[in-house]
């Protein structure tokens, strides 16, 4: 595909919008105000959503050898490389993030694969945001927004961190966490503007901004 | 006004600070750590409102949630708030506060003058008044309501902001009195997170009010310590400000924190209020308990209080709401308000105690302080206006139901009252746990729990400060362990804490008065619903017998303060006049909320914009700039039309249904729902769901399918097309996405968990462009050069990959239109710029960009029907003719196969689709217009079916509808008539539901 291609990623319109308590929401980032949250969206990667027995060792260690990265056999667990990351979704449900060209890594799972799987290409139906900030900002961001106990997960530790699927607002989130104190959120492209919108409510009393 | 009432001393106010408020416009003075009630007190102000039914004066009771008078609406304009109880109110610089009841102001009330209205309304007054003729009931209601009012709602949108946090804890603790703190602190230090909640300002419970001491040290230096050292801990939260409201299934709790209210308007920035929804592995009750007041006769008039809170006043607030009191109890305790009384200066006129040989070592202490005692008495009447200027006391016989002797008049201004403690039980009531009366205590105490939960301290029926402290710090402890932190020691110190022995207390309900309780001036129990003894006695009379039945026939309890007062005496008032014990009355159930609730708290941040996600495609901000109207699909935004210029509606859907048919044009289908299915099984399931077969769809091909529920009613329908070996994807209806992968789910996983097959939502992936009409290959043609476009080589119900405008695309021929159709679809990120380049290459072609209703408009020249619109969940393939699409021949069976062999579903009559044609084609049938054969029959008139789609159709240059109708496939030709609700009657005719092209040749261009 030639470079003249436009590619948008799901927060593209949401590129520098910020909230704060004590301005009002700005279109471009005050120099002057302190944002305790930043959201930022990671480039456009791969999405891929992997199905199959997670009690079989050969495919787990297939999928480990295609991705360099082990699969997570543990509930709410996720593993990552610089390049790849594996979140596991359900006792045969995985997505795989990864910076490898879809097709070729689908292509070179389906030949490393074999038995009753499936891997379905949704890179264009997801995209992954990093929040990153104060610590408190960050713990109230995530209760008002989800459900689910953030706060039962010890620290992360460099390559095995917590992830779950749960509600976000009214919609819903993979959030994991990261050995920086820092969260990687993954969610659906058809709900990023609500839930660029509610993080920026959600986060106004800190001070928040969105890098696209 | 000055503060009159004003004390130099106070623990938590400072009395040389000043603070400005209005009350009912006039200008006040308070201090920093007044609330609304203790400045009003300390300006001296009697009334604060009008009673509900009767209109008489009332003035401040208490000085807490069980406040039943102190009625306040603050603010004004859009930021008002009504019905706030002054005594939970902070005061803050330029606070409004205004009295809810009252008209035209609670100095001169109008109703009280007149004084008929409230005789009108004995209990059960709604029930036996305004019965009958009930078309008058909305004259009642108008009037009832602008005589009582409860405050006034703002009428402009609320500017605050409100937000919910979803907590989880180990241990939560309501109520940060001496009982919750220490629970919290032991269960923090057993390493348990901690969530310690209390509605006041600030923590410390009564002990904010005391003048004990605690270790040698003031009691709230004590719980200052106590709270920064809960404060040190980072597994701990602590919440002032914080009413927990409900306690719910499976230890969920609702918490209201008022953030900035107590910093009036100027607090712009942030959640006014902030809801909590806490879930808890252990819950501590330390709610502590409400003082009960005595009830007799006028006990209502202003400066009538209770003892707990007149000492509250003035060892808190530094206010002294009186000069010359006389305390009335049952008990030893309050003899402290007496002493505190003394000590701030003031006259006690002397403590009446009901019991005939008071003895405790507090007695001896008032006594010695040259406070007379008259034991053996009861306050049996107060009299006064506005304020109370005597109290009549009479000797009291031992168990304090007659009255012995002479009643003596002594003059006064305040009566302060305390009948004993009542557990605050509310919370533990709202688990289910049944509350047990508990002689010793005279009071109810928490049933056994049925949750994970303990009550701690006084809301247990403890009231000795040391037994508090020990309570909860092995609740505390207790229930760290019990979440799986600590081993259950309890390390806190005990403090060293003087208090008196107490002596017993006696149990009075009622004070008995020179004249029969029903002939005797008003003895009020609940004075926020103007419920008497009288009142209670006489829905007996009527024959009420169970607790629940007397509460709504007096409304006992009903008020914005729950009868957090007047409920133990009622019932007791109950049960003595039904001559049985309070244990075999037994009492009401409290339920949430414990006290009021915001509307906007509760509904948080999801309002506006947020109120319900809002779906977009990635074409979405194209639409937008071209000025799409939108229509609402599920949570999607679809444009609805493309409106040029000035067009109107019809005007543009009309211009873009030509479009389509005699060039080209272009929607965005990216919302259609897509289930990628794969799996060596993927093909039988599929035609196991679907009334027709897959099991030879060969990959590169594409088949329509419909899904019945089991009742083989139609559900969802949509093209499948096989992907590769044992790889598919299907195409579901925008609305049904969500549902279809759902019920995908259900059958494999709980029916058929043998058949090997996975399903992936892949809607969000794709991005779909349709281009559609004459023209559409050479538009596409100019974008598009590795698939073979001959009619030959892509055929209709074909599909291809390919590359689109630089982009690696999957090309569907199918059609919606019955025009030639491919329907592009890329990644979404590609979605915008594929877009455009398809606009670019259509551009010689004016291609149209249409919406949803060009594509119904389209689809019904066809007679395509749309799932949901043309059919209502009790519509069989047949109903719609469409019985080809029912494989009869498929070797397993289908979901819904069986149901269309039931006599109904094969019965002749059953409503079908069919066309109709308006004899006059420029009238369009209104749909949901009712068809009947026989226009001049007598309504009801029999109905035979209903118009489900109807359009005008530019191509035809008519209107046309889709309809169901009885037996109709056996009635072409047959004029049939629509009676509208404006009285016209629209005649049509029957016709084939095919309009346009009915052999199918339009989509093969050459």
């Amino acid at each position: 595909m030639s470079n003249n291609i436009k590619q948008e990623t799901p927060l593209q319109y949401f590129h520098k919008l910020s909230s704060h308590a004590n301005s009002q929401r700005a279109e471009l980032f005050n120099g002057e105000v302190e944002f305790a949250l930043v959201v930022k969206e990671a480039p456009i990667s791969t999405f891929l959503s992997l199905r199959g027995n997670g009690a079989d060792n050969a495919f787990c260690a297939a999928v480990a050898e295609v991705l360099g990265v082990p699969v997570p056999t543990e509930p709410g667990t996720y593993h990552s490389s610089k390049e790849a990351s594996i979140y596991w979704l359900g006792p045969d449900e995985w997505m795989l993030f990864s910076s490898m060209d879809a097709s070729s890594l689908e292509a070179r799972l389906r030949a490393s694969l074999s038995g009753h799987i499936a891997i379905a290409d949704i890179s264009g139906g997801q995209t992954l945001i990093n929040l990153r900030g104060d610590q408190l900002a960050l713990e109230v961001v995530l209760k008002k927004s989800s459900v689910y106990d953030f706060g039962a997960w010890a620290d992360a530790s460099a390559n095995a961190g917590r992830c779950v699927q749960s509600s976000f607002g009214k919609a819903s989130a993979v959030v994991a966490n990261k050995s920086d104190g820092s969260y990687d959120l993954i969610f659906r492209r058809s709900y990023a503007d609500y839930i660029a919108q509610w993080l920026l409510h959600a986060g106004e009393e800190f001070g928040c901004r969105i890098e696209s | 006004m000055s503060q009159i009432n004003r004390l130099n001393t106070g623990a938590r106010t400072d009395s040389t600070s000043r603070i400005n408020f209005t009350y009912n416009g006039k200008q006040m003075q308070g201090v920093v750590g007044d609330t609304l009630a203790s400045a009003l007190l300390a300006n001296g102000v009697n009334v604060v409102g009008r009673s509900f039914k009767y209109s008489r004066p009332r003035g401040i009771v208490g000085h807490g949630a069980e406040e039943p008078n102190a009625i306040m609406q603050i603010g004004s304009g859009a930021a008002t708030v009504p019905n706030l109880k002054a005594t939970q109110v902070e005061l803050y610089e330029g606070l409004e506060s205004a009295s809810v009841n009252g008209w035209p102001n609670v100095n001169f009330d109008l109703m009280s003058i007149t004084g008929w209205f409230g005789r009108m309304m004995p209990p059960g007054f709604y029930y036996k008044t305004f019965m009958y003729p009930a078309k008058l009931w909305m004259t009642y209601e108008h009037f009832i309501r602008k005589a009582a009012g409860l405050g006034s709602a703002p009428v402009q949108d609320d500017p605050d902001s409100y937000d919910k946090l979803n907590q989880h804890c180990d241990v939560l603790v309501v109520g940060a009195g001496p009982a919750g703190l220490v629970a919290a602190r032991e269960a923090a230090r057993a390493g348990a997170r901690v969530i310690i909640a209390d509605e006041q300002s600030e923590f410390g419970g009564s002990l904010l009010a005391s003048i004990n001491s605690i270790d040698g040290q003031v009691a709230t230096s004590w719980v200052d310590e106590l709270v920064a050292e809960l404060e040190s801990f980072s597994n701990v939260q602590t919440l002032p400000r914080s009413t927990a409201f409900g306690y719910y299934d499976h230890n969920f709790l609702g918490i209201l924190q008022r953030r900035t209210d107590h910093l009036g308007i100027s607090a712009d920035s942030g959640s006014r209020q902030r809801l909590h929804r806490v879930r808890a592995k252990r819950v501590i009750l330390a709610t502590g308990a409400f003082e009960r007041p005595l009830v007799f006769a006028q006990n209502d008039i202003p400066g009538v209080m209770q003892a707990s809170s007149v000492s509250t006043y003035i060892n808190r607030y530094g206010v002294a709401p009186g000069n010359r009191m006389i305390l009335f109890t049952t008990n030893d305790n309050a003899y402290q308000t007496a002493i505190d009384w003394h000590r701030a200066g003031r006259a006690v006129v002397a403590v009446v105690d009901s019991r005939s040989a008071p003895s405790g070592e507090i007695v001896a202490v008032a006594q010695e302080m040259g406070i007379r005692v008259i034991a053996g008495s009861g306050v049996i009447e107060a009299q006064g206006g506005k304020r109370v200027r005597r109290a009549l006391v009479a000797p009291l016989n031992g168990d304090g139901t007659e009255i012995t002797g002479v009643v003596e008049k002594l003059a006064c201004d305040l009566i302060a009252c305390s009948g004993g403690w009542s557990p605050a039980i509310h919370l533990s009531s709202h688990t289910g746990a049944k509350p047990v009366w508990d002689e010793t205590i005279i009071g109810f105490k928490p049933g056994q729990s049925v949750q994970k939960e303990r009550s701690a301290g006084a809301c247990g029926g403890t009231y000795s400060l040391a037994g508090c402290i020990a309570e909860g710090a092995s609740a505390g402890a207790e229930a760290a362990k019990l979440a799986g932190c600590g081993d259950g020691t309890v390390h806190f110190p005990m403090p060293q804490i003087k208090e008196f022995s107490e002596q017993p207390a006696q149990a009075l309900f009622l004070v008995p008065h020179t004249k029969a309780t029903s002939r005797a001036p008003s003895q009020f129990v609940d004075m926020q619903l103007d419920v008497s003894a009288s009142g209670i006695e006489l829905a007996v009379r009527e024959g009420f017998k169970s607790v629940e039945h007397i509460k709504r026939y007096t409304a006992m309890g009903f008020g914005t303060d729950q009868g957090k007062l007047g409920n133990i005496n009622g019932m007791a008032i109950l049960a003595n006049a039904l001559g049985q014990s309070i244990e075999q009355t037994g009492t009401t159930i409290f339920r949430p909320s414990y006290s009021p609730t915001t509307f906007g708290a509760i509904a948080g941040a999801d309002v506006g914009a947020l109120f319900d996600p809002e779906r977009y495609t990635a074409v979405h901000r194209w639409h937008q700039e071209q000025g799409a109207a939108f229509e609402d699909v599920g949570q999607w935004k679809r444009p609805w039309y493309f409106p040029r210029g000035g067009e109107s509606m019809q005007d543009a859907v009309n211009r873009e249904c030509l479009a389509v048919r005699n060039s080209v044009g272009i929607l965005d289908a990216s919302t259609l729902g897509k289930i990628d299915i794969q799996g060596p099984d993927a093909a039988e399931f599929i035609t196991r769901m679907y009334t027709n077969s897959y099991l030879k769809l060969a990959p590169g091909k594409c088949r329509y399918g419909v899904m019945l529920k089991e009742d083989g009613m139609i559900f969802d329908d949509g093209v499948c097309a096989c992907i590769g070996d044992n790889h598919y994807l299907m195409f579901t209806t925008t609305g049904g996405a969500a549902g279809v992968l759902a019920w995908l789910e259900l059958w494999q996983q709980t029916e058929w968990p043998d058949l090997q097959v996975y399903f992936t939502s892949v809607t969000d992936h794709w991005t779909t462009a349709t281009i559609t009409g004459p023209n559409a290959r050479k538009v596409l043609a100019k974008v598009c050069d590795d698939i073979e476009l001959a009619n030959d080589a892509f055929q209709f119900m074909d599909w291809r990959d390919g590359t689109v405008a630089g982009v690696a695309a999957r090309v569907f021929r199918i059609s919606f239109t019955g025009e030639l159709t491919y329907e592009i679809n890329v990644p979404a990120h590609y979605g915008r710029h594929v877009w455009e380049a398809l606009i670019a290459a259509g551009e010689e072609f004016d291609i149209t960009p249409y919406g949803t209703e060009s594509m119904h408009v389209l689809r019904a020249e066809k007679g395509f029907i749309i799932v949901g619109q043309d059919t209502d969940g009790s519509m069989t393939p047949a109903d719609m003719n469409m019985d080809w699409v029912v494989g009869k021949n498929k070797t397993f069976s289908f979901i819904g196969k069986r149901s269309l062999q039931r006599s109904d579903s094969v019965r002749k009559n059953r409503k079908q689709l069919v066309g109709l044609k308006t004899v006059n084609g420029t009238q369009v049938l209104p749909e949901g217009a009712q068809v009947v054969f026989d226009p001049e029959q007598k309504i009801p008139m029999s109905m035979q079916g209903h118009v489900t789609s109807s359009y005008f159709s530019s191509n035809l240059g008519h209107s046309i509808a889709l309809a169901v109708v009885k037996g109709g496939h056996g009635l072409l030709g047959k004029t049939v008539y629509c009676p509208l609700a404006d009285g016209r009657t629209i005649a049509a005719e029957i016709v084939s539901s095919v309009f346009y092209d009915p052999k199918g040749e339009r989509q093969n261009v050459e």
